[in-house]
């Protein structure tokens, strides 16, 4: 503990007092100004600077620029930085951060068959869900994320077909309210399948869909009818299921197509043409094999840096030996083979565990994915395709105060996230005991 | 097997004579088939009508081809046979002009009469409940009138192993001949050997199990394991036993049915047929069989081709399961089920081919030819359907040539035995023709029948 | 010699690659196959013959034919040359294959969930199986909608699909949709239809449904199209179960029946005609000999087995002799694998026919002309014929002897399959192995 964070609790505290004493609720809190002087800049938004201040106050940034250029005003607690490389903080636009492990495919045990046959299954499909309605935080999932520099995630639920809609937080301490940066962002769909109702194959799941996307439609003309013309005309029924589809049906809000495989991403895209959604597809680890489907389509991405090849894959069913090369090879190169045909994506964490996260974006860096364009896809790329371009995503005066500081350059083999700025908070970043 | 003894032959024969007056010689004749030929001792309730089957191709398997020939059928044997035959007067002729005689085929591995309608439970009699089942005979659930048998024969097979499936210790294979009233008259071996069932080739493909989910993971080593425990049980108990034979005042154990019925297992002689399937777990098997000196045929044996030299040195004859499979991992290659009694073959292996099935029993040769078709020598694969089975079940005396002293066990097939379109004209099982009608042919009559009615 | 050949087997990642980029084996559809004996199928087999195909299409068939320059050429001197095997009944290169939690799914389409990636493709390939007709499972009454593929091993599945076939519809009856084979738990109701009365029952009530949906529609555009419609006036909900339904009776799709038993053929039939549809064929039709004189009447086709039977008690009559006898009464018949396995010696099973009274040209047409007549491409393939696709098998012997052996297939004048070419792979990848 040095000096610095002394001084960072005595105002914590006694900015509290002043609060308590004043009534004010605790989201208004007034964070304090800081300046981080003397470090390497890579703003994303321009040039790197190789010797300048960030200035920090109330949560935003308000001056980015070389050290001579910005003056630290006299509030500032001045933070030296020698050494250290500041970047904005990063963007998984596809978790499942705080919820359970998504459901694995694995067959049913006895006991679950012989309960999912003697008592009928109910359909899972809730797309009224709301997942920041369900998230409990954990702080030692947020300082593991810290860690590896995410400081910004889409949390998406995860069961289902009609999973429900994510909400986009800052990883800025275990206050939800205070995280929240969009609600809802998404509303997400998949293509699984029921187990024991209807839909309970791909085929009738696509068949699903697009009956739910024509009655949400019918149901929005019938309302609309109904608007003007509410005489010698029946009410449309209430249906909470079409009510929650309209924003995304009739309004275009965002809709986020989980697509497993290569035919998936194919099957979405169908949709999304067939229904004019504005959608975004995300897992997509075979996105590199249907690339001229997607350049034509120009649907925004969210790609995972999970590289197992899906189960149904050509290179699942090859035996052992080809798996574990595409593994190693093929999946990896699969940003690097975008970013080559100027497909736009974002990189995600999404169905990988955290520690995964830094090995995985090396392996890809590898693979061919230039660094500029992997640090594009987990910062600006992603804040544009949340629609927070304003406000996340580079080192810009007027955008939040997400900002990390590494030794070393980010994602090289020897580097560290040591201070992770949210919100414009600084978080310790804890040693983790369990890895190697 | 029971010898059948002399003496109800000549019984047979006293029979005989009130109906067809034969003459002494012919009686002694018979005896002296017997004593020279063993498949007299076999060939009990023959007709000891003589036939000629004359200008007929013949192929042997043992012997070379002959384009024209004939041979004389008598008391249920192959007389002679050869190009310039005098026919005896009393022979009932048979002219198979453009036909060929073949050795009537032997299905090495088949579950002919334990299952009819395989979705049918009440038709099954195949899979017993559990996993150790010594005890259990196919013999003696045989459904002599099966369906299958009657199509099966009228693709020119005339005998087949019998087997049951399911768990470790299936049960006991029974040997028969593809014609009897009764199950017993079908048995050639009564129980031939114990049948256990070493795990299949884990691929990396997903395989629903069905209801149930998935089964417990029984790895080839512990199956071995457990088999190892209970042959040494079996020697236990048997040591108890005569022990206790011998001294009276020692305790007699309690009936142990799994090691009363291994016991001939372990003495070496009863055979085990072991369904085994990949490289690694023939190798374990190889070693297993070795250590406790059992008499052992491998069935099965998908990955055999990469241990065909094992095998081989271990001498150990392999029936190879059905070809109506794939690959069981990617990796071996579209063709290796194919390839494989190709390579076991060449390898020296002595194989011999199986349906695996009943209702497909009948599809025996194209197996042999499907091997043909990826390299196996043609007479090598006919070699595979008949005397190859016929020395892996040491019946090689009685049948899978055609030999003088064999039993006449006979195929009259209008073009090569193993191909599609052959149609078969006549089958001899022991000397007696058989009748070829069968399911589909009963069937098909009954329904061109309506055709029929519209021209009267 | 042995042991190399062992080798060769074990190894076979060189082959995986090849397979999976088929593109290498690819000649610009241009091909002249040499001195091959030409089965026709439309005429009589030409011996020692050459067949010149120029941009995936069968230019000329003759004596001593020359080739642009460039053109790869098949030497085929002893081999066996017929048009591509077309399989009317299967279920592979599909994510899933019945949606089978209702009797009634035909708004479910497997052209919706096609998977470029089953290797049962490639299966398929080695037996010379060029078309499939790829189907929706026989759990239902009414299935789904069906679609026609040809196995064009690498390419995208959109690629697949073969747009001037018939559109089908699958109909199921008898014992798997009375799911009489089902063991039933205590406290789990038996789903209706459990009978071939209920059954029929079922698919009357669907399609006078179906015809009310067409009607309600009718009244709807009369009355949007009349002088002065109601201000109220709203269109009907787009149901896509009756629609495709409606589709049916519009004779937009044709339907193809799962039936084993004489009866429920007949009273198929018999809906049919009370209800104007289509019949394309019977899939099965174990029993279709008994009812020849219905089956001409009709029309209707058959895709059978040729003897794989006594499976259940339906298939239990189920005699080898059905599709020779058949043929020789006049009736369109097909053999179909249904099988991913059985796919690849199609060959064989139509070979067996002859056993059965029929002639070797006449068993080829089961699983060539035939099927194309029976899918509506026979204008494209099913023969060598000048102006048809180039989809072609080459055997070693005659494909319906057993001792035939598919070397290799090719689809409109790309090689899909080269048994020699794996062989070659094969002894190189032994050789690098052997050499480390």
């Amino acid at each position: 503990m040095n000096k610095h964070s002394k001084k960072i609790c005595l105002t914590l505290v006694l900015l509290a007092l002043i609060l308590v004493s004043t009534g004010n609720s605790a989201s208004q809190t007034i964070k304090p100004a800081y300046a981080l002087v003397n470090c390497r800049i890579v703003p994303v938004a321009g040039p790197v600077i190789e010797k300048g201040t960030i200035l920090v106050r109330n949560g935003l940034i308000e001056a980015v620029g070389s050290a001579g250029k910005v003056q630290v005003p006299e509030d500032a607690e001045v933070i030296k930085a020698e050494g250290l490389t500041a970047y904005p903080g990063l963007i998984s636009a596809h978790t499942n951060l705080f919820l359970e492990p998504r459901e694995q495919s694995q067959p049913p045990s006895p006991e679950e068959l012989l309960r999912a046959y003697t008592q009928p299954a109910k359909p899972q499909e809730f797309p009224e869900l709301l997942i920041l309605e369900k998230l409990k935080t954990k702080k030692q999932i947020i300082e593991s994320y810290q860690a590896t520099g995410i400081t910004t995630v889409v949390v998406a639920p995860n069961q289902g077909i009609f999973q429900g809609q994510s909400v986009v937080l800052n990883l800025n301490g275990e206050d939800l309210n205070q995280m929240v940066l969009k609600q809802p962002w998404a509303l997400h769909i998949n293509f699984t399948t029921e187990r024991g109702v209807y839909p309970s194959s791909p085929m009738g799941t696509i068949a699903f869909l697009r009956q739910k996307f024509y009655d949400t439609q019918h149901y929005a003309l019938h309302l609309q009818k109904y608007r003007s013309s509410p005489q010698f005309l029946k009410r449309p029924e209430y249906d909470p299921f079409l009510e929650a589809l309209l924003p995304y049906v009739v309004e275009k809000k965002t809709v986020v197509f989980q697509c497993n495989n290569q035919e998936e991403i194919k099957r979405a895209l169908r949709l999304i043409d067939e229904f004019k959604l504005n959608a975004v597809l995300t897992g997509c680890n075979e996105a590199w094999r249907v690339k001229d489907y997607l350049k034509a389509a120009r649907t925004p991405l969210l790609v995972t840096l999970d590289f197992n090849p899906p189960d149904s894959s050509i290179y699942s069913r090859q035996g052992e030996e080809v798996k574990k090369k595409a593994e190693s090879e093929l999946y990896p190169a699969n940003p690097a083979n975008l970013a080559k045909e100027k497909i736009n994506f974002s990189l995600t964490t999404f169905g990988l565990k955290e520690s995964d996260f830094l090995k995985n974006i090396r392996a890809a860096i590898q693979a061919g994915l230039p660094f500029e364009t992997a640090l594009k896809t987990l910062t600006i790329e992603p804040a544009r395709a949340l629609g927070l371009e304003k406000q996340l995503g580079t080192l810009e005066p007027g955008k939040i105060a997400n900002i990390i500081l590494t030794k070393g350059e980010l994602f090289g083999e020897k580097s560290k996230v040591v201070r992770v700025m949210v919100d414009g908070v600084f978080f310790e970043i804890k040693e983790r005991t369990n890895e190697k | 097997m029971k010898p059948i003894s002399t003496n109800k032959i000549i019984n047979a024969h006293k029979i005989a004579k009130i109906w067809f007056s034969p003459l002494i010689s012919l009686i002694l004749a018979g005896l002296v088939v017997l004593a020279l030929f063993p498949a007299a001792s076999y060939a009990s309730n023959q007709s000891s009508r003589v036939r000629a089957i004359i200008n007929v191709k013949i192929v042997p398997v043992i012997g070379q081809p002959l384009e024209s020939g004939s041979i004389i059928i008598k008391d249920g044997l192959i007389a002679d046979l050869g190009s310039n035959l005098s026919i005896p007067p009393e022979a009932k002729v048979i002219d198979a002009k453009g036909l060929t005689a073949y050795p009537g085929m032997i299905d090495g591995y088949s579950s002919l009469g334990l299952v009819e309608i395989s979705g049918v439970a009440a038709t099954v009699d195949n899979r017993e409940t559990g996993r150790i089942n010594p005890q259990v005979k196919a013999i003696e659930a045989l459904r002599y009138d099966s369906m299958h048998i009657p199509i099966a024969r009228a693709n020119g097979i005339v005998a087949a192993l019998v087997a049951p499936s399911g768990g470790l210790i299936a049960g006991q294979s029974t040997l028969i001949k593809l014609s009897g009233w009764t199950n017993r008259q079908m048995a050639i071996k009564e129980s031939f050997a114990m049948v256990v069932e070493l795990p299949q080739i884990r691929s990396g493909r997903r395989s629903f199990r069905g209801f149930g989910g998935q089964q417990p993971e029984v790895t080839t080593e512990k199956a071995l394991d457990e088999l190892r425990e209970l042959f040494h049980q079996a020697r236990m108990y048997e040591k108890r036993r005569q022990a206790a034979r011998n001294n009276l005042l020692l305790p007699l154990p309690e009936f142990d049915e799994t090691s009363h019925f291994l016991l001939p297992v372990v003495k070496g002689e009863l055979p085990v047929i072991f369904s085994v399937h990949g490289d690694q777990d023939i190798i374990q098997l190889i070693k297993f069989v070795k250590e406790e000196k059992i008499k052992a045929i491998f069935y099965g044996v998908e990955q055999g081709f990469k241990v065909a030299r094992e095998i081989k040195e271990a001498g150990i004859p392999c029936l190879i399961g059905s070809l109506y499979g794939l690959p069981p991992v990617w990796e071996d290659g579209y063709d290796s089920l194919f390839l494989n009694p190709v390579i076991l073959n060449q390898a020296g292996v002595k194989i011999a081919f199986s349906s695996s099935s009943s209702s497909s029993a009948k599809d025996l040769p194209y197996h042999a030819a499907k091997a043909a078709a990826f390299g196996l020598d043609r007479t090598e694969a006919l070699k595979a359907v008949t005397i190859y089975p016929a020395e892996i079940f040491g019946v090689d005396d009685l049948m899978g040539s055609l030999e003088p002293g064999k039993l006449a066990n006979i195929v009259l097939a209008n073009g090569d035995l193993l191909e599609l379109g052959t149609k078969i004209e006549k089958v001899f099982i022991e000397g007696q023709e058989i009748d070829l009608s069968n399911r589909y042919t009963e069937l098909l009559e009954k329904f061109q029948k309506r055709e029929q009615e519209k021209q009267l | 010699m042995r042991n190399k050949l062992i080798k060769t087997l074990l190894i076979s990642s060189l082959l995986i690659f090849l397979i999976s980029s088929a593109t290498s084996l690819q000649a610009n559809g241009n091909l002249l196959i040499k001195k091959a004996t030409i089965l026709t199928v439309s005429g009589p087999a030409i011996p020692e013959a050459d067949v010149l195909v120029i941009d995936g299409l069968i230019k000329q068939i003759g004596q001593n034919l020359s080739a642009p320059p460039g053109t790869r050429i098949i030497e085929a001197s002893g081999k066996y040359l017929m048009p591509g095997i077309i399989d009317t009944h299967t279920h592979i290169a599909l994510h899933g294959t019945n949606e089978g939690t209702d009797a009634v799914t035909p708004e479910v389409n497997m052209a919706t969930v096609i998977n470029a990636d089953d290797t049962s493709i490639f299966t398929a390939l080695t037996g010379g199986v060029t078309m499939v007709h790829t189907m929706h499972g026989s759990a239902n009454v009414i299935g789904g909608q069906n679609v026609v593929l040809k196995l064009k091993w690498g390419k995208p599945s959109e690629e697949l699909v073969v747009k001037e076939a018939f559109p089908t519809l699958k109909f199921a009856l008898g014992e798997n949709v009375k799911q009489s084979n089902r063991t039933l738990l205590p406290g789990r109701p038996q789903r209706y239809p459990a009978t071939r009365m209920g059954a029929n029952a079922l698919i009357r009530r669907e399609l006078n449904r179906a015809k009310d949906y067409l009607d309600e529609w009718d009244r709807y555009e009369k009355l949007k199209k009349s002088k002065n419609p109601p201000a109220t006036l709203l269109p009907p909900r787009r149901d896509l179960r009756l629609e495709t339904l409606a589709d049916l009776l519009r004779g937009k799709l044709v339907a193809r029946c799962h039936a084993y038993v004489a009866t429920e053929m007949v009273e198929f039939l018999n809906l049919a005609k009370e209800f104007g549809f289509k019949i394309g064929a019977f899939e099965h039709a174990w029993e279709a000999y008994k009812i020849v004189d219905e089956l001409k009447a009709a029309g209707v086709g058959l895709s059978v087995f040729i003897d794989s039977w006594a499976y259940k008690m339906e298939a239990a009559e189920g005699i080898a002799y059905n599709a020779a006898y058949c043929t020789n009464q006049g009736l369109l018949v097909s053999i179909n694998s249904d099988s991913g396995e059985r796919i690849r010696r199609l060959f064989n099973e139509a070979g067996k026919a002859v056993k059965y009274g029929i002639t070797q040209d006449e068993a080829i047409k089961l699983i060539t002309i035939n099927a194309a007549k029976q899918l509506g491409v026979d204008h494209l393939v099913g023969s060598i014929e000048a102006g048809k696709q180039a989809d072609l098998a080459l055997f070693n012997n005659h494909p319906m002897s057993a001792y035939a052996r598919c070397d290799m297939t090719i689809i409109e004048g790309e090689v899909y399959f080269d048994r020699e070419k794996i062989l070659k792979e094969r002894q190189e990848a032994a050789a690098k192995k052997g050499g480390k």
